[in-house]
This record gives structure tokens, sequence and C-alpha cells, in this order.
């Protein structure tokens, strides 16, 4: 559900079918920080809208990389990443901020302002977008009482408990009705209990159309909640219609970018 | 209620002194403006009030022929193509000009005071003032002609110089200002990035990054601009008001009209409107290095 095979074309690199429901779509990308050594080397893949997909894979392994490839927060150094149909290198900067309005991220370290309340956090993409703060504080209120954070509305994130915290962090991400939703180790601050009822409102999510990415190193959840996955290693992908990687290739490219 | 801003911006040590530093310059620049406003008032009314004149100087002498010594110098300077209107100073004026150094009883001491003429210089006339001069010793020697250009020169050109000197202080104070703005924004934004890049990710343009920052400095730099306007507009002020005193003879009244006052009162809206400017264009830059 929701993978695109990845074929090769006859010069050996990799490609991909092109279709027409791909909300994201990754060609042989690589990415480095700065002048460092390529943390993801030719990576292709594509997700369906309306799928939801694991990255799995060892600390380190270049999954967070991959995520923020994804909610455009880095360029890749060679390859292309097409988001909503739209070639992410193309994109002119002053239309990014709008691509990224249909980008919920909840980051690994939840990333909550803290002199914000959870109401004023939530509301941040609203705001950003340009909603008109009548109509923010009773719809975040909803939303809140949907995570279960009714009683907390003012609270500061300072005195949120991580399962809390999570989901202020969730509620933000969702708030302006995003297509997809990336998660970056949702978990890895949280039990195991919270860690599933997580799981339960990220399914709600995605059962109503949101496509939902989930990157975690937790294989107890992965098995618990049987979704297709694709596995980072060493910054390679490799899963179901995934080539393994040509490593002669990959060294190749990866030296002249 | 007013909302929360969204970049904890309040107490950054960088920006606490913002006011102050906004505060000072304002003050310094409005008296800047203030002494290069004074000084082309000043050139204007030196130029006004002394260009196009002559004085006459007939040296004292007996007094059976002074008289007719002035009668003399007096024909020939409305003989003279160019002058258009000539006047003898009477001799209370001379007085008067000299009661600062020799006080109100200057008459009374009966001292040999020289004669003094009058001449005005039609506005397009080109007068040849060595000429003039020799005829003026032919007839009276010893008389001597003050064109006043040579000196006029000098006190306008001076003026222009002090003025031009004003403004430059002026604009270098509020390069001084954008440069500590430039500075207290960028390591705001540095002390915020992790709050700026949150916005950045969840879709905000770089103007709305930008606006919390302007805001934040808008209500500084309109704090400390106002309280270094009304302090540099209290010391012009108060220097108006004693130079009034002073004033009279070479020196002009010391006083800023009420185009001039509405002026300076435009140097700290200008001031805080640069500053906001200066910020908006600094967020934006270092935001622009970011995807």
């Amino acid at each position: 559900m929701g993978m695109r095979f990845c074929l090769r074309n006859r010069l050996g690199i990799k490609t991909l079918a092109n279709g027409v429901g791909d909300i994201v779509r990754f060609e042989n990308v690589g990415m480095r920080y700065r002048m460092g050594t390529e943390v993801l080397h030719d990576v292709s893949f594509a997700l369906q809208a309306g799928s939801f997909q694991f990255f799995t894979g060892p600390s380190g392994a270049g999954k967070s990389s991959l995520m923020r490839l994804m909610y455009l927060a880095h360029r890749p150094s060679r390859g292309s990443i097409a988001m909503f149909g739209r070639d992410v290198s193309t994109v002119p900067r002053s239309e990014l901020a709008a691509l990224r309005r249909r980008i919920g991220v909840v980051f690994q370290d939840f990333r909550l302002i803290d002199h914000l309340s959870a109401l004023d956090n939530v509301a941040l993409p609203l705001r950003v977008a340009g909603a008109k703060e009548g109509q923010i504080r009773d719809h975040v209120a909803e939303l809140l009482r949907w995570v279960g954070l009714e009683g907390q509305i003012d609270a500061k994130p300072t005195t949120l408990s991580g399962g809390e915290q999570q989901r202020v962090a969730i509620a933000r991400a969702v708030i302006a009705r995003p297509q997809i939703l990336l998660a970056d180790e949702p978990t890895g601050n949280v039990d195991d209990e919270i860690a599933i009822r997580l799981m339960y409102l990220l399914e709600e999510l995605n059962k109503i159309g949101t496509t939902v990415v989930v990157a975690t190193h937790n294989e107890g959840l992965i098995e618990r909640f049987p979704h297709p996955r694709f596995h980072v290693e060493g910054g390679l992908l490799s899963g179901p219609g995934i080539d393994p990687p040509n490593l002669e290739l990959d060294t190749a490219q990866g030296t002249d970018s | 209620m007013r909302r929360v801003s969204d970049v904890p911006l309040s107490g950054d040590p960088a920006s606490r002194y913002l006011p102050w530093t906004v505060g000072l310059l304002v003050f310094l620049a409005t008296l800047a403006f203030s002494v290069g406003m004074f000084l082309s008032t000043a050139g204007e009314t030196w130029r006004q009030n002394v260009s196009g004149t002559l004085t006459i100087q007939i040296p004292a002498g007996e007094r059976a022929v002074q008289a007719e010594r002035v009668d003399s110098v007096i024909q020939l300077l409305r003989k003279t193509p160019g002058i258009v209107f000539v006047r003898p100073i009477p001799d209370a004026e001379i007085a008067a000009l000299l009661e600062p150094w020799l006080g109100k009883q200057v008459l009374g001491l009966e001292l040999p005071m020289p004669d003094l003429i009058d001449a005005t210089v039609g506005p397009d006339a080109q007068l040849d003032l060595a000429s003039l001069s020799t005829r003026l010793s032919q007839v009276v020697p010893g008389a001597v002609v003050d064109d006043h250009a040579v000196w006029l020169r000098r006190l306008t050109d001076f003026a222009a110089i002090a003025q031009t000197i004003s403004f430059a202080v002026m604009i270098v104070i509020l390069i001084s200002a954008v440069a500590t703005v430039i500075f207290t924004t960028r390591t705001g934004l540095a002390i915020h990035s992790d709050v700026v890049e949150v916005l950045h990710l969840i879709g905000a343009q770089d103007a709305y990054i930008a606006r919390q920052f302007q805001s934040y400095t808008l209500r500084l730099a309109a704090a400390g601009a106002a309280i270094g306007f009304a302090l540099g507009a209290a010391v012009v002020w108060s220097a108006q008001n004693f130079g009034a005193k002073m004033s009279g003879g070479l020196l002009p009244e010391l006083a800023l009209e009420p185009l001039q006052w509405a002026a300076l009162a435009a140097l700290p809206v200008a001031a805080v409107l640069l500053v906001v400017f200066t910020v908006g264009i600094t967020v934006k830059r270092v935001l622009g290095k970011m995807m």
C-alpha cells in the first residue's frame, strides 16, 4: 500500500514510475550537511496520498535527515524531490511557505515554544497562514479536546508531561489540516502506553485521508501496527519494491556531487 | 488583550539597551540637525543683510571741512553707475553701534568719530570697487571702502562648512543607529533560532517572522526616540531662549522657524521608521539563507 516501484533506466540510475497520486517522490536523492560526507545515498521512493508509511532503522541511520528533506528544511545535494507533484528545486522560495503549510510535522523533541500556552502553540500554523483571531480559539480548543487536553489549554509546555507535550505537538501538526503528517520518532520520549495511544491517533488521522509518515526505531510498535515500512541504514533505503542499492554506482555519484 | 509575541524577544540582553541607544542617538541627531538648520538660517540672514551694500568710512577731521568732505563723497557715490541708494549714517546710529563698548554717553565724550556712509548697489550692477576706491581717495584722502564681500564670503563659507558638518554628523549618527539595530536583530535571531526555525517550518513567510521583530523593536525604538527627541528639543528650546538675549549686531537671532521645528519633529519619526525598516531587511536577509 502506498509505494511505487523503483525501476532502473538504461543508464542504471534508479527512477520511478510516475504515479499520479504520489504525494512524495524522491529520485536518486543524496544529502549532505554543508561540506560533510553524504548522509543519504541515492534514495528513491514514492508515497501515495492517503498512505501510512513507516521509516525504520537504527539511530543515526538517516531517518531524521530523510524527514528533514520531506518537511522542506533542507535541500538535497543531488537528485530530485517532488512534494504534491511539484519539484521542490524549482519552486520559488516565496512559495515554499505555502507548500510547508500542507505538511504537518511532529518533531522528535516536539519543539513547542515554551513561553506560549498550549493553545497558542497549536494556533501557530493558523496564525502564520493569516487566519482571523476570532476563528482560532474555538477551533484550537476543539482540537485540544480531541487529543484529551481540554483542561490544559492555557498551560505552558514546561508544565506538561511528555505525553501531554506530544499531544500538543500533534495538535499543532494537524490543526491546519495538512495533507501529509510527518512524525519523527514521535514515541521516543514517551512510555509504551502513550506511544500506542499516539499510534491510534495517527491511524484515525490516516483514516480521514491524511498521509502519515512515521520515522521510528521502535520495532514493537511496528509489529503492533502493520503498515508498510522502508528501512534506512547507513544512508541507504531498502524495502519492498526498492532494488538493493547499487553500491558501486552510489559511491561514484556520491563523490561527484 | 494583546497577544503574546511568538518570538520571546522581551528581556533579550542585546535589546535591553536599544531604547537608550536609540534615545541617545536621536538626542544627538536632534542637536546636530538643529545646529545645521540654525547655521543655514544664519548664513541666509547674513547674506540678505549685508550683501549688496558698501560702507564708506571717512576718517574724523576738522569740523569745518568734515561736512564738506562727506558731501563730496555722497555726490561721487550718487554719480557712480550701479549705486542706487546713498545714506549718511547719523551720529545717533554710530553711537548706538559703539554703545556696547563705550557706554550710552558716547556723543557726550566728543570723541573724534569717523563718518560712515551706506551705499546700496543694484542687484545686477558690476561695480569696479578698485576704481571707486581710487576715486574716493582722490576726493577725500583716507576714505576707505568696505564692501563686506571678503569677510562675508568667509562667514558664509564657514556657515556652509559647519552646516555640512552638522548634517554629516547627523547622518553618521543615523548610520550608527542602523548598525546597532542590525547587530541587535542578528543577535535576537541567533538567540531565538529554534523558535524562528519552528515558525519557518510550519509555513511562516519571512515577512511574518520579520513583523515579530519589527513590532517589538518599534516599541523599544519609539520609546527611546521620544525621550531622546524630548531632551534634544528641550536643549534646542533653551538655547533658543538663551540665544535671544545674545542676538543682535552680527549674530542673527538663534531661533528655528515653525517649519524647521516641524522638520525637527519628523527626525525621531524618520529614525524609528529607519530602525523598523532595517530590522525587516536584516531578518529577511538572514531568513533568506534558509531553504
